[in-house]
């Protein structure tokens, strides 16, 4: 089947980057970043939640990005939403005087009342998201940011991330919320500017997961989606002649001494792992393309693991690649 | 691996295990192998997963979880050597179902029951928003301990940035339940009228009014509607939530910290140690799973010391296995190639794992390792197999 219809990953406005917890969603918002910086691109990755790491993996260097945000690369921002610092801007924007908002936010009894509230941190962030989305360059040239990442939380809160604004507006009849609610709504269902992007890995529970995250992105909540990133692919194990070298090493006198070299029994045991977990993420890739009709990206597993920069720009090519449907 | 006093001892005194760790580590596993394994050792076993997915009752092989704690028969226990006396149950968190059933039992009668679930709030907090399910959690869990029907309860977390949220949550609820503002929001007066602003004073009138601008007027009115209802439970709430903290944070509980291999998951584990140290929560020890450990149980081998008379010797077993039109050679390369790139994952992984390893040792906790397999654990075998390896069992990896 072959892949039509798909533009560039560049070529979005905004990319959600979503997925189960621990399939690589950080890797790709950082592997995006900097694949869109290189190619001349204005472009912001945000993350959110406690931790920031984007910045430390493209330049181990780099200072706290924070809410202000930072140049990590020429052309290439990062910052992290706190939602308690995006709400203090709103609040700011809204009303104008800066003295009340400090003094509301600062007020102990507010705070309690939001730290308790579900939902709202989604929504201002969201709404932050939709602010930054609107900025134009200080010349204006342009857009601020040609493109905007962001590095969603995992995917049971991941996908409820991005369905609180339509919960808010079924939830608030009128107001600045709800009209808040319905600009970001319109902002994430805008085929032409945003795409969520899904990152899977080619494993059982993974692959049925992310069949039912966008099964619910697509259906329910009506955002654009168009290939799934399957991530830590183990590539083939031996040579295309040696297809069963797993097996043939277990033929041998599993104690025959090899010098240096571990015995054929421990050999085979290798061998037989990397072709077990090969052939797995061949199966699960295949089933993730049948379940979701989507084509797929793979990327590698790198054996170091993402340390910085290095594993970083070796992911760049195949991050943009296009996808495909497996023969 | 030998077997582990600590974690023996874990799994006899303690009432509540509650697993913590990063999204993809494999919490949800790791916590129902540990109920098998508890319930091998004869104890009633519960596994309680909160995570949003539904990935338990494909792990444990049962159809569907509900709501209410499903025993897995008799008949599968016996094939994973658990014997007579001990049981293993699975319940997957409800968020909706927990919210209604505590209405249910804390609303002072129908009328009043029936006016929160008909509140458009509640109906949004008990439903669709994210943040609702640590409330819940904590609710499930201490009713499942009151119920007296397990020895040991296992709880599976949500990942990492909200796993603490789960702790903090029955904190969180009371703060909010007995802040200044919502005495105001549910004052007689306030839900007569917006007016009703004026009978605060001044600060308060600040932060409604901001509420408003924000919310608009619909918003507040439900609000304190919802609320007026829930504070004519709030006594028997508060109660039960003083109850829950003092069973999380009490001598019953403790906490396994469950982490993947490689940079990024160590990392997070280690800022998680922190966090957690920062609450002053007691750690019973860390699980380490889908960790690549070397075959022989040895570290592996250098590649930098091999030389091309070790693969020649591979070469001519190979020649004399599979006869002469092999391509012997080639195999003897390809065979030295897959031992160079396992043994760089597997001297990946201990190194990235090693600080943490140092760390948790000198506290006196356990550390265990859980190997990755060359398939994945969806099915109760599986599972049994990572109990092996929790409980020191394990075959060779």
């Amino acid at each position: 089947m072959a892949a039509s219809a798909q533009r560039s990953l560049l070529g979005n406005r905004l990319v959600i980057v979503t997925g189960k917890g621990g399939t690589g969603k950080t890797t790709v918002s950082a592997t995006l970043a900097l694949a869109a910086a290189r190619a001349g691109l204005r472009v912001l990755v945000i993350e959110m939640g406690h931790g920031e790491q984007i910045p430390r993996l493209l330049d181990p260097q780099a200072p706290v990005a924070g809410y202000a945000g930072c140049e990590i690369l020429p052309g290439l921002r990062a910052m992290r939403i706190d939602p308690f610092e995006a709400l203090a801007e709103y609040l700011g924007l809204q009303f104008g005087v800066r003295a009340i908002v400090d003094a509301v936010v600062r007020n102990k009894a507010f705070r309690q009342l939001m730290t308790a509230s579900p939902g709202w941190r989604e929504l201002i962030t969201l709404g932050k998201i939709w602010h930054l989305a609107q900025l134009d360059a200080k010349d204006a040239s342009g857009p601020r940011f040609d493109l905007i990442i962001v590095d969603a939380p995992a995917t049971g809160h991941g996908v409820a991330f991005l369905d609180v604004p339509r919960v808010v507006i079924s939830a608030v009849r009128a107001g600045p919320l709800r009209k808040n609610a319905q600009r970001v709504e319109r902002l994430l269902e805008d085929p032409d500017q945003t795409l969520v992007l899904p990152v899977a890995l080619a494993e059982e529970l993974p692959a049925r997961e992310i069949a039912e995250l966008t099964d619910r992105v697509r259906n329910e909540m009506n955002i654009s989606i168009d290939r799934v990133i399957v991530n830590a692919v183990v590539g083939p194990p031996f040579p295309d002649a040696l297809p069963d070298l797993d097996e043939a090493l277990a033929r041998l006198d599993g104690d025959l001494e090899l010098g240096a070299l571990p015995p054929p029994r421990v050999l085979a045991r290798c061998a037989h792992y990397l072709r077990s977990r090969h052939e797995l993420n061949r199966r699960f890739t295949a089933e993730i393309q049948e379940t979701t009709g989507l084509p797929t990206v793979e990327l590698p597993r790198l054996p170091e693991g993402i340390q910085g920069p290095d594993q970083i720009s070796s992911l760049m090519s195949a991050l943009l690649a296009d996808p495909v449907f497996l023969a | 691996m030998k077997s582990n006093p600590k974690l023996d001892a874990m799994l006899s005194d303690r009432e509540i295990i509650v697993c913590v760790g990063c999204g993809g580590a494999g919490k949800t596993t790791v916590a129902a192998a540990l109920a098998l394994e508890a319930a091998r050792r004869g104890k009633k076993a519960l596994v309680l997963t909160i995570d949003p997915a539904r990935r338990l009752a494909d792990a444990l092989g049962v159809e569907s979880l509900g709501n209410q704690p499903e025993a897995i028969s008799r008949d599968i226990l016996d094939t994973l050597d658990v014997p007579q006396q001990g049981n293993l149950s699975a319940v997957m968190l409800d968020t909706k179902r927990t919210f209604d059933d505590l209405v249910e039992r804390l609303a002072e009668n129908e009328e009043a029951r029936d006016r929160i679930f008909a509140n458009s709030i509640y109906q949004q907090i008990s439903n669709a928003l994210a943040g609702s399910v640590e409330y819940s959690a904590m609710e499930k869990v201490f009713e499942l301990h009151e119920s007296g029907a397990f020895d040991l309860v296992v709880v599976d977390t949500p990942p990492a940035q909200h796993a603490l949220d789960f702790l903090e949550a029955p904190q969180r609820l009371l703060d909010f339940l007995d802040s200044r503002l919502v005495k105001m929001l549910i004052h007689p007066a306030f839900a007569a009228s917006r007016f009703g602003f004026r009978l605060f004073h001044r600060g308060t009138q600040r932060v409604l009014q901001v509420l408003e601008r924000l919310t608009g007027i619909g918003f507040l009115e439900d609000l304190s509607e919802f609320l007026i209802a829930f504070d004519a439970m709030a006594s028997g709430y508060r109660g039960r939530a003083h109850s829950v903290q003092d069973l999380l944070l009490g001598p019953k509980s403790t906490f396994v910290l469950v982490a993947g291999p490689g940079m990024e998951s160590t990392r997070h584990a280690t800022d998680f140690l922190d966090r957690l140290e920062g609450y002053g929560i007691s750690l019973a020890g860390v699980l380490v799973n889908r960790i690549r450990l070397w075959p022989s149980r040895s570290a592996p081998p250098e590649a930098a010391t091999r030389e091309s008379a070790d693969v020649e010797v591979l070469r001519d077993a190979f020649r004399a296995s599979e006869g002469a039109e092999y391509p012997a050679q080639l195999a003897a390369e390809a065979a030295e190639r897959v031992a160079t790139r396992y043994a760089e994952w597997v001297r990946a992984d201990a190194g990235f794992a090693q600080p943490l390893r140092e760390r948790i040792e000198a506290q006196g906790c356990f550390w265990g390792c859980i190997p990755e397999f060359e398939k994945d654990v969806h099915d109760l075998s599986g599972l049994a197999r990572v109990a092996d390896w929790i409980a020191g069992k394990d075959e060779e990896p």
